[in-house]
């Protein structure tokens, strides 16, 4: 895998180890068990479901599908209201992220693909984070849909 | 197993109490509970205290003011379910053998940590992305009304509903009806709730005799039976998860409807765990007193109230009774016990004879709920 940008100085980037540019393309590191095909997010060493250490970290598709998602308008600490957080079913995993160009809730369904942006402002600069952004209709890439639950 | 008994029950009512920390309120619910019930501290073979930041040795903090030293004790820390877990164990301790009279209790003061949402301490990668309870809860509502084409004044009914039940409740923190347009006009939490679709944080304690059959006799107090107890935890994974569907609760359930040998349709009335109005529907489904995806309509016909089909939060539920995370499941369990045994007053459910309790929180990433513990008792 390609090694990780650095955020610019001042910043400080979530999840700076597991997510991977390749120009516009952005993926994220998942874990995949030989043991019993469970899928991680965020990689683990050992598989949680049956504990195996028979596991192999992949690199994700660059898009996904929402679930759900919603508008957070009481913020906790460290970040600004509002903003919107939507969970998207990418690669055979479920992950959290803000939609930074959003400003409603994505509906369940909604084709998105990753990107690396600011999601709250902090007193040096910047908290930098894998995030989504809705796709544009003219997008020729497959759409990923949400599979079967567990 | 020994059968077990609830030969009391005490409240030390909920709301802002920002002078009173948790062994402070976990004392004068315990102290109630001595008194009303009689036992002496030395009858007391072992006690358990809920909370989940009540901090260390709270236990010993609370029941030392009441003569309760030497004896073994516990603090439980289960987040939403410390409370109930608590009772649990006493349950356990009960039905083994092992001791023949428990005190469980469960205390919180939440108003030391100022207003807005409950801190999430435990970091993970879910709150490093700012997730808040209201958020996780607000997800799952966004998908239960696109699944099943509710919408969000279903969540209004439920607020209405329990705020209207919890009217007439002398400990709730809230004891004021609320109208459909109050909770419309109401601050936007997070989409689509809205301030009223969600639980206050609370100040409060709650705390219950638990015994065998021989102690309970030696008692002038009425008692209910215990028929299931059922703690769980959640099941972790981070693949596709339908959140409108909170297995954690199903599965508890399924264990303590087999520890009782009842059915949901033997429930006269639910204590539910509504932190939000949304989780009144999915739990309703997953205990089985709704089909899937009509929790909804059950609340709008009227069949989860008071004196309807199974009344659902009696009460007044968390969003009106409010909600001291480590003191809610104890609480649930002293309302379930004045219900069975014709003590509950204005909140009375006519002819109550069968109660389940639930609780169900934690916000950790991948499982539904950390926790969740559930309680079927019956009249006597």
């Amino acid at each position: 895998m390609p090694s990780p940008q650095s955020p610019p100085a001042g910043d400080r980037q979530v999840g700076a180890d597991i997510t991977h540019q390749h120009g516009t393309r952005t993926t994220l590191t998942i874990t995949v068990c030989h043991a019993c095909s469970a899928r991680w997010f965020p990689p683990r060493e050992v598989c949680s479901t049956c504990a195996s250490d028979d596991v192999e970290n992949i690199e994700s598709e660059p898009q996904g599908v929402v679930y759900a998602s919603t508008v957070v308008r009481v913020a906790p600490p460290g970040f600004q209201a509002p903003f919107v957080l939507a969970y998207i079913d990418i690669s055979g995993v479920r992950v959290l992220a803000h939609s930074p160009s959003s400003d409603q809730a994505l509906t369940p369904d909604t084709p998105v693909r990753l990107t690396v942006a600011p999601i709250a402002r902090t007193a040096e600069g910047q908290l930098v984070s894998y995030a989504v952004e809705p796709l544009d209709g003219r997008d020729d890439t497959t759409t990923p849909t949400t599979g079967e639950t567990r | 197993m020994k059968p077990v008994y609830v030969a009391g029950a005490a409240v030390h009512p909920f709301g802002k109490q920002p002078g009173l920390n948790a062994a402070e309120l976990g004392y004068r619910a315990v102290r109630q509970l001595v008194e009303q019930t009689g036992i002496t501290p030395d009858a007391v073979d072992v006690g358990y205290g809920g909370s989940s930041y009540g901090g260390s040795l709270l236990t010993q903090r609370v029941l030392q003011r009441v003569g309760v030293s030497g004896p073994p004790v516990y603090t439980v820390e289960n987040a939403c379910a410390s409370g109930a877990s608590a009772v649990h164990l006493g349950w356990q301790a009960v039905a083994s053998g092992a001791a023949d009279c428990v005190i469980a209790f469960g205390a919180e003061n939440l108003s030391s940590f100022g207003g807005g949402t409950l801190p999430l301490t435990t970091n993970d990668i879910e709150i490093e992305q700012g997730m808040v309870m209201p958020a996780a809860y607000a997800m799952r509502a966004q998908r239960y009304l696109h699944d099943f084409g509710a919408t969000a004044d279903d969540l209004t009914a439920v607020s209405v509903k329990n705020r209207r039940n919890g009217a007439q409740n002398p400990r709730a923190h809230f004891q004021r009806e609320i109208s459909p347009q109050d909770v419309a006009d109401s601050r936007a939490i997070a989409d689509p709730l809205r301030l009223l679709h969600c639980c206050p944080n609370s100040d409060g304690a709650a705390a219950v005799l638990l015994c065998s059959e021989d102690f309970a006799r030696q008692l002038d107090t009425p008692r209910v039976r215990v028929r299931g107890s059922v703690v769980r935890s959640g099941t972790f994974h981070t693949q596709f998860r339908d959140m409108t569907w909170p297995d954690i609760t199903a599965r508890t359930a399924k264990a303590a409807y087999e520890m009782a040998g009842l059915a949901p349709a033997d429930l006269d009335l639910v204590e539910l765990h509504d932190a939000f109005s949304i989780a009144e529907l999915l739990h309703a489904e997953a205990l089985g007193i709704a089909e899937r995806g009509k929790a909804h309509q059950a609340v709008r016909n009227g069949e989860f109230d008071r004196d309807g089909r199974v009344a659902v939060s009696p009460s007044g539920g968390l969003i009106s009774r409010g909600h001291p995370v480590g003191a809610t499941g104890a609480t649930q369990i002293c309302e379930a016990y004045w219900q069975l045994t014709g003590q509950a007053g204005p909140l009375q459910v006519p002819g109550a004879s069968v109660a389940l309790t639930h609780v169900t929180g934690g916000g950790i990433f991948g499982v539904d709920n950390g926790a969740c513990a559930m309680h079927i008792l019956t009249a006597d």
